[in-house]
């Protein structure tokens, strides 16, 4: 037995050490830039800004769950030979860690856009006791693309690394988008305007309207107990506390979420008198466009709480 | 090597499991070179007894000293055969390597095998008439052919006391005799044994037998006990069989299953 | 044939899969023979998933989840020798009370945080294709361990394998070697839950070792052929992954649980070619 456990031990470690050596990777640097964007939100602000100057692809298909999707392993090829990658930060694609890992590993260049906006902080009220890290108290939200003055800090500090790291100059194309995300955000200011201040707080799915709130004046009534959105089992107690919490602020809605069973949210539904409206927060509409998403959000929200 | 004169040394002897004796008031010397054949039904008490002998079973009461020392105690010197052995149909192994394991006692965990120890194992092979089945696997031997390696391995441990519980169950006629033979000549060269079987004819040729039937029914010599009223008393129903072939049968009462010749 | 090679030499992740999953191979293979052999198979399997809960609180306490799995299998395999030890239950019913238990902790640990389910599923399932050389490293150093352990103990393990009661009368305590035994199995699964995971390790452990049965004389070749069938079935698995973009770690061992039932057909065509040649002999 213990001649071939060695010799099978032996074979092993020089059939690794051959195949590590004889690696190799052939880069095509002819043709455009690859520019790789982690979720369809961001990646449709990013191919606005880079229009064909490059190619702009984007990891998760829509509708996924950015927090848990995960990446197949031509999906992690793509991420390795990408030229730049363009990522949230923050955590929030969770699912893609490790593949973002080998990617670093490979020395590929990364933009965060986290690292360019004033970054919200889970406050008083509005975490759960639940022990997950991302809900506590203290916490850093990821979800900055509901804000369309953040995003518009995004695209600025992504202009100047594309050119610093690409060569590629996008700075007109920068300025109208620039200018446009302004626009937006006027818009969706006057929209919620016509809501009144009694009437903006906010019940929803888990800590994804932060940013949103922040920007148009909501308060974030603690977010709907997690275990709506992604699990399937509800326990008693969250029930309870749910009930106490939508009577005791005088809810008008709740915001259910991507993932959160109906059956549960009819449920809540008959046993508060509440309406439950689902909320697109992480997918882009039919049409792919950014305005279009802050658009409908605004309006679901405003319409649910008039 | 022994140094003292007796093997086993039994003194009102309870033998069984925690909360269950099986057999109690054994008491028996066994002295070197010679042979002890227990003879009972299946559940009478003496696989009990030889797993209690080589230290698989704590005594209940009284005294045993084996070769010297508590049992258990001397791996080395004591070679056993259980009779049951685990999923031989799958087991990887070849004859010669069931009969290497014998040897296994003597080293230890990492104690060198020489060539003394392959010609044992080459040797036992012989005795046991299986040389030329050396480097079959064990799962495409007939069930006596897998029995004669199971003997071949017990051979080869060069023990000074052999406890083999049914050793020729599965055997033809010729392992049979091959076996008598082998173990003549282990007692020849000072070992001793003690066996379990249901071959009246080898207790009767034995240095001393023990009827059991849950408790011991009669110890001594083979011959002077196994007589039709011994057997008898401990079995129930017993046929002596006078003429061309002659010889003892037993067959159960209680039980109604075991049927010997 | 250029395919075959191409995605591994163009992607260094592939590669670093490649080589964890032959590591993991070998160090199943091993003691996946010990487990077919003695027919530890539920015992196994109720390590594999009864480290949840300790895996679950490691993460939850941002400490690597290896050091939780093991924590885990201690209480799994003390918790057993427990109820053995002290009632007179078999250790079927000792195991299978542990296993329940202990993934039921594990669950209720992970309802209560929702961060969480990303993270189970990619403990039941693995990362190999995340792989990085911090954890070829830790598979290296747990297979040589294993591989160490099996050569050091071949005489004890080989008794057991063959009659507990002989290991015990020739000198080895059953009890410890056991022990030993259990100890190895809970260390392959412990490394192997990065890459296939613990849900599909079990897997990993049986299909390369029962093929290695059905072709093996000896116990040597066994865990030889086990080794090299998990091999095999790791790199269809990640070459299969990559073409029509299946889960690499379910992948692998789906390839490895075909192979043995190719081996299990040849086998069995190979015994009913002979009884024709046999009967075609006798009727000549």
């Amino acid at each position: 037995m213990k001649k071939s456990i060695l010799t099978s031990l032996g074979v092993a470690l020089v059939f690794s050490i051959l195949l590590s050596a004889c690696q190799t990777n052939p880069q095509a640097h002819s043709g455009k830039k690859n520019i790789v964007v982690t979720y369809s939100i961001l990646g449709s602000v990013v191919k606005d800004l880079v229009g064909d100057r490059a190619n702009v692809t984007v990891s998760m298909p829509n509708g996924q769950d950015p927090h848990e999707w995960e990446p197949s392993a031509k999906d992690i090829e793509t991420l390795t030979k990408a030229d730049l990658i363009v990522q949230n930060g923050l955590g929030l694609e969770g699912g893609m860690e490790k593949a973002l890992g080998q990617a670093k590993d490979a020395g590929v260049k990364f933009f965060t856009a986290s690292d360019h906006i004033t970054i919200r902080h889970v406050g008083q009220g509005e975490g759960l006791p639940t022990g997950d890290p991302d809900q506590a108290v203290g916490a850093e939200d990821p979800h900055l693309w509901t804000d369309p003055l953040a995003m518009e800090a995004v695209v600025k500090a992504l202009t100047l690394q594309i050119k610093a790291d690409l060569d590629i100059d996008v700075s007109d194309r920068a300025a109208d988008l620039g200018s446009r995300l302004i626009n937006l955000n006027q818009e969706i200011t006057a929209l919620v305007n016509g809501l009144p201040q009694a009437n903006r707080k906010l019940v929803t799915g888990h800590e994804s309207m932060g940013y949103f709130a922040q920007r148009y004046g909501f308060k974030l009534t603690g977010a709907i107990i997690p275990s709506l959105t992604t699990q399937a089992d509800v326990s008693a107690a969250d029930l309870a506390d749910l009930k106490k919490l939508i009577e005791d602020n005088q809810v008008k809605a709740i915001f259910t979420e991507l993932g959160t069973p109906a059956a549960v949210a009819e449920t809540i539904g008959k046993e508060t008198g509440v309406k439950v409206i689902e909320l697109t927060t992480h997918s882009l509409p039919v049409d792919g466009s950014y305005s279009t998403f802050e658009h409908n959000l605004a309006n679901t929200i405003i319409n649910g709480l008039k | 090597m022994l140094l003292i004169s007796d093997a086993i040394k039994a003194e009102d002897l309870e033998i069984g499991y925690p909360n269950e004796a099986v057999v109690s008031k054994i008491s028996f010397t066994l002295p070197k070179g010679h042979m002890l054949a227990l003879v009972g039904v299946n559940g009478s008490g003496k696989s009990t007894l030889l797993k209690t002998l080589v230290g698989l079973l704590k005594p209940l009461h009284g005294k045993l000293v084996v070769l010297g020392l508590d049992p258990g105690k001397s791996p080395r010197q004591i070679a056993y055969l259980s009779q049951f052995h685990q999923s031989s149909f799958i087991l990887p192994l070849r004859v010669m390597d069931v009969v290497r394991m014998g040897r296994f006692a003597k080293h230890g965990l990492l104690g060198r095998m020489n060539d003394e120890d392959e010609v044992l194992v080459i040797q036992s092979m012989h005795r046991m008439g299986i040389s030329d089945l050396a480097g079959k696997p064990l799962s495409s031997l007939s069930g006596g052919q897998q029995q004669r390696a199971y003997l071949a391995q017990a051979l080869a441990s060069r023990a000074d006391l052999l406890i083999l519980d049914e050793p020729s169950a599965g055997l033809d006629a010729g392992g049979r005799e091959i076996y008598q033979q082998a173990i003549k000549e282990e007692l020849e060269r000072g070992a001793s044994g003690v066996v379990a079987t249901h071959d009246i004819q080898e207790a009767m040729a034995s240095d001393q037998a023990m009827l059991l039937a849950r408790k011991v029914s009669a110890v001594g010599r083979g011959e002077d006990i196994i007589t039709p009223q011994a057997l008898l008393e401990t079995f129930g129903i017993v046929i002596a069989i006078k003429g061309d072939h002659p010889g003892i049968t037993v067959i159960e009462g209680e039980h109604g299953k075991d049927m010997e010749n | 044939m250029n395919w075959l090679l191409d995605p591994f030499i163009t992607n260094t992740f592939l590669l670093r899969a490649l080589v964890a999953g032959i590591l993991v191979s070998i160090s199943c293979g091993i003691v996946g023979t010990f487990i077919v052999l003695r027919g530890l198979a539920f015992i196994g399997d109720a390590l594999a998933h009864g480290v949840l809960p300790g895996i679950a609180v490691a993460l939850l306490l941002g400490i690597p989840g290896i050091i939780g799995a093991a924590a885990g299998a201690l209480v799994m395999i003390g918790g057993i020798s427990l109820i053995t030890h002290r009632t007179r239950l078999s250790s079927d019913t000792a195991i299978g009370l542990l296993f329940v238990g202990m993934l039921a902790l594990g669950v209720v640990i992970v309802s209560r945080s929702t961060s969480f389910t990303g993270d189970i599923v990619r403990v039941l399932f693995g990362e190999i294709l995340g792989i990085n050389n911090q954890a070829i490293l830790i598979q290296i150093v747990a297979t040589l361990m294993i591989a160490g352990t099996s050569i050091v103990c071949t005489r004890p393990f080989l008794l057991l394998c063959f009659s507990p009661e002989q290991a015990q009368v020739s000198g080895f305590s059953s009890c410890l070697y056991h022990g030993i035994m259990l100890a190895m199995i809970a260390l392959a699964v412990i490394v192997s839950f990065q890459t296939v995971g613990t849900l599909l390790v079990f897997g990993m452990l049986l299909a390369p070792a029962g093929a290695g049965a059905l072709l093996a004389r000896r116990i040597e070749a066994m865990m030889a052929w086990a080794a090299f069938i998990g091999s095999l079935s790791v790199f269809i698995g990640l070459l299969t992954s990559y073409y029509f973009n299946l889960a690499a770690g379910s992948a692998i061992v789906l390839a490895a649980t075909v192979l043995f039932f190719i081996v299990m057909a040849s086998k069995n065509i190979q015994f009913a070619r002979t009884q024709q040649t046999h009967k075609l002999d006798r009727s000549g």
